[in-house]
């Protein structure tokens, strides 16, 4: 499998225009194809800040980021139809069920019907939504959300997904079903760019990592080597012992 | 296409699932215009019709009384009510009872009185003429007064131009009087029909043209101000389905999530736009419809729908981008949904008081006339007057559109601001 680089961050910055300080700063990563890559972080680190960067909803203040699929270059509107975006919110319509949601997104990804359809099965099958498929997503329980808004970031089978934070929330047997389903998905060649506040999770899920504090990478690189070269047992303790113990707000 | 087919049947599915927006666009105005046009079509009616209910209490024994009387009912601008049998001091009292806006009460003694005066006016006549009369026959009585009671709500130029009428009919009374008695005096025998005729009755007519283009002599009615401008006001309040809509997509990051996709955020305006706007079409026929085949049927007056279709169908479609437009603008600024259907909703009352809609403009201090200029509801109502009232030709109608289209282009350039300064486009 092709595993050179998908996404290039190179020299990234951002200030927001009510604060004085940089909310990422000088940030350089490399991303590469069929990673899972946990961004991780203490709250306000710049987790959300670069993720909304690298999707395109916030431009960097200075920096550029470059996207590759096997090594050719990727523009602007073709980016947007190889990237999926799963953010923190229930970003779907309550009032909808389940079936008609992935339909509209699945349409503003310039999916034909002929293509959504058995996409839409598909997708509702593996994350065991089936049944409930054309019910108001708003009679659904927290987990059953969390995965309609998982589905609707992979309607389009993306070469890129990136999850913002994709389990917070939900119970443990939706929390496997979706860790389960992304491992799967992540076989077939899509690279994950992922941020959660749960260790664990990510120390069993992602494969490369890259902790950010105060809008700065401090450390980058396989997550097995970052253990040893830090000297931490975890990833937890990993993260307490470069991001301090401290309350963050 | 399909691309557009699904973002459209997106927001239809959001709308029928807005059972409450639903009601509030379409049932309230259906109430509002039964509720509203039933209240106000007797208010309408007084400053309308011909026929004004009138209560008449005539005490006179003589002839000149029930001469009066005739000339009122034979007018046809009055629908009198006698009550001969009720003291003057029990008058303002039954008034009131009755419902009635007006009374008139014609004193005991006023025939006596008009003939004393006509007596007189010979007797100065004849004098002057060198003429002989017998001074003994002159019965000298005091000139009699009528009273004319009113409701106090009643405005002063309105019962003023009846005590005018009333006035004018006094005036025919006593110049016949004076004819006759003049001619029997001087032993002429009857008194002369034709200098009667040129004296009390030909006098100088004020013709009345109604300035429409057409011509049409249709005059505003309840149906007429109460359709249209209860259709306005829920076509506005449509600010609480679509501003909460856009409220709910914004806050809960689904603007954002298109975003990231390949697909333009024009395709969503354009098609919560046209949903909307054909929203806002199906109120004006619903309402309208009302107003042409319900409204007649209980008693109440018939809409008549503009001959000029073409001008017709551009005010309800610019009335509904403007309205669209406001929901959209709302939509965009308000942070929660809370605030976007409470100010809504506020904002929408207000500019409905202002823009004559709950109350006609001209009946309003002329300050809130001047007001009433800043309201787009005025204008879309000022844009049914023109199509309803007066004919309404395009060159009527210019000021308008221009008003509504500026309104509905700052409305959508504010919208683009604010969703540009929180990144959403």
């Amino acid at each position: 499998m092709y595993n050179g680089p998908a996404i290039q961050i190179d020299n990234i910055t951002k200030r927001y225009k009510s604060t004085r300080e940089d909310s990422l700063s000088q940030v350089n990563l490399q991303i590469n194809q069929s990673d899972v890559f946990g961004l991780l972080g203490p709250n306000g680190a710049g987790k959300t800040t670069l993720i909304s960067i690298l999707c395109g909803i916030i431009s960097p203040s200075a920096g550029s980021v470059n996207y590759f699929i096997k090594g050719e270059p990727v523009f602007e509107q073709e980016r947007r139809s190889l990237v999926g975006f799963v953010p923190q919110e229930y970003a779907f319509y309550l009032e909808l069920s389940a079936r008609q949601n992935l339909d509209y997104f699945g349409a503003m990804y310039n999916l034909s019907k002929r293509e959504l359809t058995p996409r839409i099965d598909e997708l509702l099958e593996a994350l065991g939504l089936s049944k409930s498929a054309d019910k108001k997503v708003g009679t659904f329980s927290g987990g059953m959300k969390r995965r309609v808004n998982l589905a609707i970031g992979l309607i389009h089978n993306p070469a890129i997904l990136f999850l913002d934070e994709p389990t917070v929330g939900v119970d443990v047997q939706s929390r496997n079903a979706i860790i389960k389903y992304l491992e799967e998905i992540n076989q077939t060649g899509t690279t994950i760019v992922y941020t959660s506040h749960h260790m664990s999770e990510a120390e069993e899920f992602c494969n490369r990592i890259a902790l950010i504090d105060h809008g700065k990478v401090i450390v980058e690189g396989g997550l097995q080597e970052l253990l040893v070269e830090n000297e931490a047992s975890s990833l937890q303790s990993l993260f307490i012992k470069l991001t301090g113990e401290e309350y963050r707000d | 296409m399909f691309k557009i087919f699904s973002s459209v049947r997106k927001e239809f599915l959001l709308l029928v699932s807005d059972k409450v927006g639903l009601a509030l666009m379409f049932v309230m105005p259906l109430l509002l215009v039964f509720i509203i046009t039933i209240i106000q079509d007797s208010a309408y009616k007084i400053v309308n019709e011909n026929e004004i209910p009138m209560l008449v209490v005539n005490h006179d024994e003589g002839r000149q009384g029930a001469e009066l009387l005739n000339l009122l009912i034979t007018s046809r601008l009055f629908k009198i009510d006698t009550l001969n049998n009720l003291p003057e001091s029990a008058l303002k009292k039954e008034l009131l009872a009755r419902g009635k806006m007006i009374a008139l009460y014609i004193p005991s003694g006023f025939s006596a009185g008009l003939e004393s005066n006509a007596g007189e006016v010979s007797h100065i006549m004849m004098k002057d003429l060198g003429l002989e009369q017998d001074s003994a026959q002159i019965k000298m009585e005091k000139m009699p007064a009528l009273s004319f009671y009113h409701d106090p709500v009643l405005q002063e130029n309105y019962s003023a131009s009846i005590t005018g009428v009333i006035d004018s009919y006094m005036g025919m009374i006593e110049k016949s009087m004076m004819i006759e008695r003049i001619y029997s005096d001087m032993d002429l025998g009857a008194k002369s029909d034709k200098l009667n005729a040129k004296m009390t009755t030909n006098r100088v007519r004020i013709n009345q043209i109604i300035a429409s283009n057409n011509n049409s002599a249709v005059i505003p009615n309840s149906t007429q101000h109460n359709v249209p401008a209860w259709t306005i006001f829920a076509m506005f309040f449509m600010v609480v389905s679509l501003g909460s809509n856009i409220v709910k997509e914004r806050v809960n990051g689904s603007f954002l999530r298109l975003k990231t996709m390949p697909t333009s955020f024009m395709l969503v305006m354009f098609s919560k736009m046209a949903i909307y706007v054909i929203v806002a079409i199906l109120q004006v026929a619903l309402t309208f419809s009302v107003g042409v085949w319900i409204l007649p049927k209980i008693g109440l007056p018939e809409l008549t729908i503009p001959t000029n279709f073409p001008a017709f169908a551009a005010v309800v479609l610019i009335s509904s981008l403007a309205a669209v437009s406001y929901a959209l603008l709302i939509g965009a600024l308000a942070h929660t949904q809370e605030q976007a259907n409470g100010f809504g909703a506020i904002s929408i009352i207000i500019f409905g008081a202002i823009g004559g809609i709950l109350v006609p403009t001209f009946v309003m201090p002329e300050f809130m006339q001047f007001a009433s200029n800043f309201s787009p509801l005025h204008w879309c109502l000022e844009g049914f007057y023109i199509l309803f009232l007066k004919g309404g030709s395009w060159h009527e109608l210019r000021w308008v559109m221009l008003f509504l289209g500026v309104f509905i282009l700052i409305c959508q350039l504010c919208t683009y601001i604010k969703l540009r300064i929180e990144k959403i486009i």
